[in-house]
């Protein structure tokens, strides 16, 4: 039955992360961007908010959510502060990995130390992009190597990459080309294999820490070699997730900037009355507010029909989600004019975090050209075939 | 929860109402507009289908019918009304919206009858559609002189004993001529602006009401638009809507008028949609016929991105007008849902179908191809009902603290 009505769980957790969302990051906007992370007793907060482990299975320490409450917890964080929206987010992409590519025993062992209490200081990280990648599979190897593996190469665009407590490492099987011979592995904490480059510093999302992983002969024991049932299904499920979270973020971001140009053109006064009074300036407005709400509602039924395995609205929302935010927060810097470009108002860094978000998640254009596929019932020959990977993980 | 299936119902009106437009709507479209008219013998077969139906098959496209699809209540006393009326509408409209618009049946006079009319009134006033044979509503608000300023209507009404005297002229009025009745909207004083407004049935035949002329239109051309005049035309008691103590209270007139938008912009809404749909299922289509690998693949992937980018943009317009729809169903008021629905699926639906024209190419100029008819069309969804300026100004009311003076 369609619906857009919220279970009154879904409004608890709402009102409760749009309070923390209100309280612990908006306010904190420019000092979190200025120390490029967020501080231990901000995350011990969200973990205490039990959001540790939110969208986990609850046999795995989780809370077992759906999609359509992590949407909406996702434009609430977003809403506070993008930027903090993913970096807090972190443990839950390396989860999200084992989750979907581990067997049980392996997210029993992996997990766990998210969820106890003291979780909150560790956090995870997915090395899976690579600078001029093949088209598939990777350039990182993984050799066998007495009973484990050794893994050797470089992971790009790696969030916590070199200082999460655990890494998952996708890597391709000695003498193996392509997605038959990809496979995913954990190398936990003081493995003296795997190091962090130089911070990669952003455009935006400066909270994000941005790293290389460099694997030099990186030696794991077998049992950390992620035991899918089936590779490539699970590494799709994990990207289809990660883009769902990414466009949920979108939103949130695009209402933050539409809501701030609304207070804000209705405060300032020229020729004797508020901005907001006139025509030019109210329309844009009313045009902002449509755009928030049709890019959530293309979420929302993205994370409702993804639960239900149908994955091509989540192509379409990411894309529209992606162009709905950078319009809104373009014309939120617009409406401020010159207060929209300086740093003394948040709506210059929605601006650069649109921009920087859109590529966390599966790009715009891969979204669409999966969408034509589908729509003309054939692969577009001669283009990469679209896994709706982000650049970011 | 939070769901955008269909339930099994509603797929079926989905199914149902999509093969008549198939079958029976798409194969007359062009005829009926290139003739300016939708064959009676046509409509005919179409409403007699229409009583031979069993409720819950053909969707109720206006509420004060009763008994039509969705209008059975949950526990909380809600129906699933409005949202069951857009689905069968936007298929029908995917078939022809101008055959969708010239349906028998109150029209747009409907929601006026229905929330202001008095249980007497409704009663009178629907009964006729019971009867055998074609027979229509219409609402006749915008004058030559008023259009998007409801306020400032012209057309006069003055009490004259057990009648009441109305003088002016309505313009754009849709199956304004041939309506078995017209809501029209008439002023006691223009000075009053919206307190001065008073909403009657003028029945077809009364002396002094008369058809100007039914216009020709860049699109929609099957669709009746009519002028109608009203000269001296005396109008009993019964017909002032709501009754006379019913506009004690000041703007109850205007609020008449305002109230039929709540329900007809997430219709009209979700029209564009389906012409929208049409469109883009036609170039979609062309493509796939057409373009398989016989061009180079850069050409091929800019259709493809500008295809994915029209579905998505009928998806969300889709979701737009849902939302308000499902909001009228939940009794919460809407009007800025509604508007944002009707102005966004406008917009969108004439980029989707400027896109089409363009895949096609030097085809999409043919008139066999549909799709330079739903061109034309698609144009006045985006001025009918409002136009976007004036969603954009019911909008901005809403979202601003204090109502801007423009």
């Amino acid at each position: 039955m369609i619906s857009f009505a919220l279970e009154e769980d879904q409004q608890m957790i709402q009102e409760t992360v749009r309070k923390f969302a209100a309280e612990a990051l908006r306010p904190k906007l420019r000092e979190h961007e200025k120390a490029g992370a967020l501080p231990g007793a901000l995350r011990q907060k969200f973990h205490e908010l039990g959001l540790g482990l939110l969208d986990a299975p609850e046999a795995a320490g989780g809370q077992g959510a759906s999609l359509t409450t992590l949407a909406l917890v996702q434009e609430e964080l977003a809403f506070g502060d993008p930027g903090a929206a993913v970096a807090l987010w972190a443990p839950h992409l390396a989860a999200q990995a084992i989750l979907c590519l581990g067997d049980e025993a392996q997210q029993q062992r992996f997990l766990g130390r998210f969820a106890d209490p003291k979780g909150f200081t560790r956090t995870g990280a997915v090395g899976y992009c690579e600078r001029a990648a093949p088209l598939a599979g990777f350039h990182t190897t993984a050799k066998r190597q007495g009973a484990g593996w050794v893994l050797n190469g470089k992971k790009a665009f790696v969030v916590e990459g070199g200082s999460a407590d655990l890494h998952v490492i996708f890597a391709q099987l000695d003498g193996t080309s392509g997605w038959d011979g990809a496979a995913a592995f954990v190398v936990e904490a003081g493995n003296s294999g795997l190091k962090g480059g130089e911070r990669q510093r952003l455009l935006g999302l400066e909270t994000v820490k941005v790293a290389e992983v460099i694997l030099e002969n990186c030696q794991i024991p077998d049992g950390n070699r992620l035991n899918p049932t089936d590779f490539r299904a699970g590494v799709l499920e994990m990207f289809a997730r990660g883009g769902l979270i990414n466009a949920a973020r979108q939103v949130g971001l695009a209402r933050a900037a539409y809501e701030f140009a609304l207070d804000y053109t209705q405060e300032r006064k020229a020729f004797g009355k508020p901005v907001a009074h006139f025509q030019a300036i109210a329309f844009t407005l009313a045009e902002m507010a449509t755009d928030v709400e049709a890019a959530r509602w293309m979420v929302w039924r993205a994370a409702s029909e993804l639960e239900r395995g149908e994955g091509t609205p989540l192509a379409e929302a990411v894309a529209h989600a992606n162009e709905a935010a950078w319009r809104v927060a373009d014309n939120a810097v617009q409406l401020l004019g010159g207060a929209g470009y300086v740093q003394d108002y948040p709506v210059e860094k929605w601006l650069r975090d649109t921009k920087a978000l859109a590529l966390f998640g599966p790009p715009s254009e891969a979204a669409d050209l999966a969408v034509a596929a589908r729509e003309l019932g054939e692969p577009l020959s001669g283009l990469p075939s679209s896994t709706l990977q982000p650049f970011f993980t | 929860m939070i769901d955008f299936q269909l339930t099994s119902t509603q797929a079926q009106v989905k199914e149902f109402a999509h093969q008549f437009s198939k079958t029976v709507v798409r194969p007359i479209s062009l005829e009926a507009d290139r003739n300016h008219r939708i064959p009676d013998e046509f409509m005919l077969r179409l409403s007699q289908m229409r009583q031979m139906m069993t409720v819950g098959e053909v969707p109720a496209e206006y509420g004060g019918e009763g008994g039509g699809a969705g209008e059975s209540k949950d526990k909380k006393g809600k129906t699933q009304k409005n949202r069951f009326a857009l689905i069968g509408a936007e298929e029908l409209a995917w078939g022809d919206a101008s055959v969708l618009l010239s349906l028998p049946g109150p029209g747009l006079g409907g929601p006026p009858v229905q929330f202001t009319g008095t249980p007497e009134q409704r009663q009178r006033f629907f009964s006729v559609f019971k009867e055998p044979g074609l027979h229509y509503g219409a609402y006749g608000l915008t004058e030559p002189g008023a259009g998007s300023d409801v306020a400032g209507i012209r057309t006069s009404c003055r009490k004259d004993g057990k009648h009441w005297i109305l003088n002016g002229r309505k313009c754009f009025i849709t199956n304004g001529g041939r309506a078995d009745w017209v809501v029209i909207f008439a002023t006691v004083d223009p000075s009053q602006g919206r307190a001065g407004h008073r909403a009657f049935v003028v029945e077809k035949g009364t002396p002094g009401f008369s058809l100007g002329k039914i216009e020709e239109k860049m699109g929609l051309r099957a669709s009746e638009t009519a002028e109608l005049v009203l000269e001296d035309v005396r109008i009993p008691d019964e017909n002032l809507l709501g009754g006379e103590a019913h506009y004690a209270r000041g703007k109850e007139g205007f609020m008449a008028a305002m109230k039929t938008f709540d329900s007809s912009r997430p219709m009209v809404g979700v029209l564009a949609v389906g012409i929208a749909r049409a469109a883009y299922e036609h170039a979609r289509d062309f493509v796939r016929e057409h373009y398989q690998l016989a061009r180079a693949i850069p050409r091929y992937a800019v259709l493809a991105q500008t295809l994915a980018e029209d579905k998505r943009l009928v998806d969300a317009a889709r979701l737009m007008c849902w939302r308000a729809a499902w909001m009228a169903d939940e009794g919460v008021p809407n009007a800025k849902e509604a508007s944002m629905a009707k102005a966004y699926a406008a917009k969108m639906a004439m980029k989707v179908c400027a896109d089409a024209v363009q895949i096609l190419g030097a085809h999409g100029l043919e008139q066999q191809q549909f799709v330079e008819k739903w061109y034309r069309d698609i144009k006045v969804f985006d001025i009918f009902e409002g136009t976007g300026q004036i969603q954009r100004i019911v909008i901005s009311k809403r979202i601003l603290r204090e109502s801007p003076n423009f």
